[in-house]
């Protein structure tokens, strides 16, 4: 679907204050179907209880669900009937609740991300649910479900604008927006290929099968030999036998785990589009659901260009992007914000991308790659030896002498270390800051001077036999789990030096974001 | 153990120590957490019988207590500020060194912290709130209470001067 972009006024790039027209409060209402989505919404919450009070409950009385429904019908509609929204000229105020009433200003230059997203059902409907995040919190400051398809657009408008234009004047058709990146059908079928959002589903099935009953998987198990070596030695399963039927289970599940993985990607990435439209980006995609989210480019935090294994053998990158809004993970609904600017692409269109991107200043392709401390492989193989050591010790404690080959890991872990330390480099100039890491999967995260917030400068006892530092550069939307902006054993001076140079920097700067 | 040496004061008069009185203070909140060690020693009573469940929890607590007070007076001798036209610098600890450098342009908010025994000892906790993520607040215990509040009214001010343009 392509989105039918309403036709508005052209506010120019640089949204210039309007003289003041002052519009008259007006209230606006979201959708009038709106009370059935946050029905349905509440309902997926209260599925579980609801059918559980439905066949459990048994003699007992059963219009208990009913009830249930019915009050959250009610509260619904009682939703819908109190939330009001105005657009003013630099805020967007929201009133809600009926008890408990509420009143929030957002003003428009504080909204860091906007995500217009579209279930099946919402594109029934010809609706969709709009999202306003600011920076941080773990809650979006506005979500509107729902309302109708164009109406969410042109708010989505209006903020980039930051509200300069009235959403409903009908007026000059606005430029297209440059397209950036398109992933054609091979594109997202590779995506399915690399990713392991199936391993995610199996474990969610396995999860739940467990859950409900417990002897499924040894039933798949022996339904699953009996289909490989038929039925006719039923009762005669050599311990080979149960091997084959292993290995080929595993396999099965293999190819069934790539397949899943590969729809979903079809599903979730289909039609994917990165366009630019006035310093604003936006993402659509989604094969049924649509989903779109927008972020200014000014918003953008710090990269993490990743290329692993699958990535290298199908000659593609992946580039992700932190935004200060993207922290806010729901339950399961953390992808809402803009983070995949390419969830993947060829290395060049990646690097041209970046180029595009980043202040023209920056010379992406152009960096100088330092090395790290020379003795960093020692340092990295010793800082990791514990762990095989610990897990020689316990295996020797359990099987005496047999536990002494776990230490073969320790070699391994050499080469590794050999490895880690002779891809690792580290880049500055006066525009941004960036770190290669990784030899198998291998990643490169960058950020703009600018988008740093706090430095640190660490060293362990590790580090100082050899005269070593750990800079660690704190950007804002950083994904706690993800990969840190760190440049890791450093000499020290070196790192003392980064780090003043750092400071005087950022001080002089200012923060914007 | 390395002394002072390996980290040369790249101004001396610049890095500020905490004032004495924080002394007690450190050592007293290191040996509460030392405390915890009796947890353990009393799991490992119970599973090996070698040692009594009523004495093991003792011995340990009081064993790592002591060790979380030495650590705490340790921790406090290494514990430094400085506040410069470039920001706020903050060091600790010598076996595991780290100093975090937040650049005035960068402060967002500012909180000061009394809890009672700093009340008592004219000490506070001053937290430096940034945008960022992993360094998003960095809290520094045990400072003097007036120098708590100069540091805080000097960051603050920076704040001002940058909303204004």
């Amino acid at each position: 679907m392509t989105p039918s972009e309403p036709v508005g006024p052209d506010a120019g790039p640089q949204a210039d204050p309007v003289p003041a027209t002052s519009p008259a409060p007006n209230d606006r209402r979201l959708h009038p179907w709106s009370w059935l989505f946050v029905l349905l919404q509440q309902l997926r919450q209260f599925i579980v209880p609801l059918i559980a009070a439905f066949f459990v409950g048994g003699d007992r009385n059963e219009l208990w669900p009913l009830i249930g429904v019915a009050v959250l019908t009610l509260s619904s509609v009682m939703q819908y009937l109190t939330y009001r929204y105005a657009i003013g000229r630099d805020a967007i105020t929201i009133r809600s609740g009926w008890l408990h009433r509420q009143r929030r200003e957002i003003p428009f230059a504080r909204i860091h991300n906007v995500s217009v997203d579209q279930t099946v059902l919402h594109r029934l409907f010809g609706v969709a649910e709009v999202r306003l995040e600011s920076a941080g919190g773990q809650k979006p400051e506005a979500q509107m479900r729902v309302l109708r398809m164009d109406d969410a657009l042109a708010l989505e408008r209006l903020v980039r604008h930051r509200g300069a234009v009235e959403a409903t004047v009908e007026g000059v058709a606005e430029p297209a927006p440059d397209v950036l990146l398109e992933m054609p059908l091979g594109e997202v079928l590779r995506l399915g290929i690399i990713s392991n959002r199936g391993v995610l589903v199996l474990a969610t099935a396995y999860a739940a099968s467990m859950q409900f009953s417990p002897r499924l998987v040894g039933g798949l198990f022996e339904h699953w030999s009996r289909v490989v070596f038929g039925w006719t030695s039923e009762h005669h399963f050599g311990p080979m036998q149960y091997g084959l039927a292993a290995v080929t289970l595993a396999l099965a599940v293999l190819a069934l785990m790539r397949l899943l993985s590969i729809v979903l990607a079809v599903l979730q990435y289909a039609g994917f589009r990165l366009t630019e439209d006035q310093q604003r980006l936006t993402v659509e995609r989604g094969l049924l659901g649509r989903a779109r989210s927008s972020v200014s480019r000014r918003r953008l935090q710090a990269w993490t260009l990743h290329e692993g294994l699958l990535h290298r053998l199908l000659k593609r990158r992946s580039l992700h992007v932190d935004t200060a809004a993207s922290v806010s993970q729901g339950n399961g609904q953390q992808r809402r914000a803009l983070r995949e600017l390419a969830p993947i692409a060829t290395p060049d269109a990646c690097d041209a991308l970046i180029e595009h991107l980043l202040p023209p200043d920056a010379n992406w392709s152009g960096l100088d790659w330092l090395p790290m401390h020379p003795s960093s492989a020692l340092r990295i193989f010793l800082g990791g030896a514990w762990f095989p050591l610990v897990v020689t010790a316990a295996l020797c404690w359990q099987f005496g002498a047999y536990g002494l080959l776990a230490l073969l890991w320790l070699p391994w872990s050499a080469y590794l270390a050999h490895h880690h330390a002779k891809c690792a480099r580290y880049a500055i100039n006066d525009r941004i800051v960036a770190v290669r890491g990784g030899w198998w999967s291998r990643h490169w995260r960058f950020a703009e001077l600018d988008k740093l917030q706090a430095l640190r400068l660490s060293c362990g006892p590790l580090d100082r036999r050899w005269g070593m530092a750990t800079l660690w550069l704190d950007t804002a939307g950083a994904t706690p789990g993800g990969t840190p902006l760190r440049i890791p054993h450093l000499p020290e001076a070196e790192a003392r030096e980064l780090l003043d140079r750092l400071a005087r920097i950022l001080a002089a700067r200012k923060l914007r974001w | 153990m390395t002394d002072a040496a390996t980290f040369p004061l790249d101004a001396p008069a610049d890095w500020q120590p905490l004032p004495p009185r924080a002394r007690s203070l450190f050592m007293l909140g290191h040996a509460a957490s030392g405390l915890v060690l009796a947890g353990p020693a009393l799991a490992f009573a119970f599973s090996t019988h070698w040692v009594s469940p009523l004495v093991a929890p003792v011995v340990a607590g009081i064993l790592g207590a002591v060790l979380g007070a030495w650590i705490g007076a340790k921790r406090f001798r290494s514990t430094a500020w400085r506040l410069d036209d470039e920001g706020f610098a903050f060091r600790r600890g010598r076996l595991f060194f780290k100093e975090t450098r937040v650049p005035a342009s960068r402060v967002q908010h500012l909180d000061l912290r009394h809890g009672p025994l700093e009340r008592r000892w004219k000490l506070a906790t001053l937290v430096i709130h940034t945008a960022g993520s992993k360094m998003s607040a960095v809290s520094v215990t045990g400072l003097d209470a007036d120098d708590a509040e100069r540091l805080r009214d000097r960051l603050a001010r920076q704040l001002d001067a940058d909303d204004a343009l």
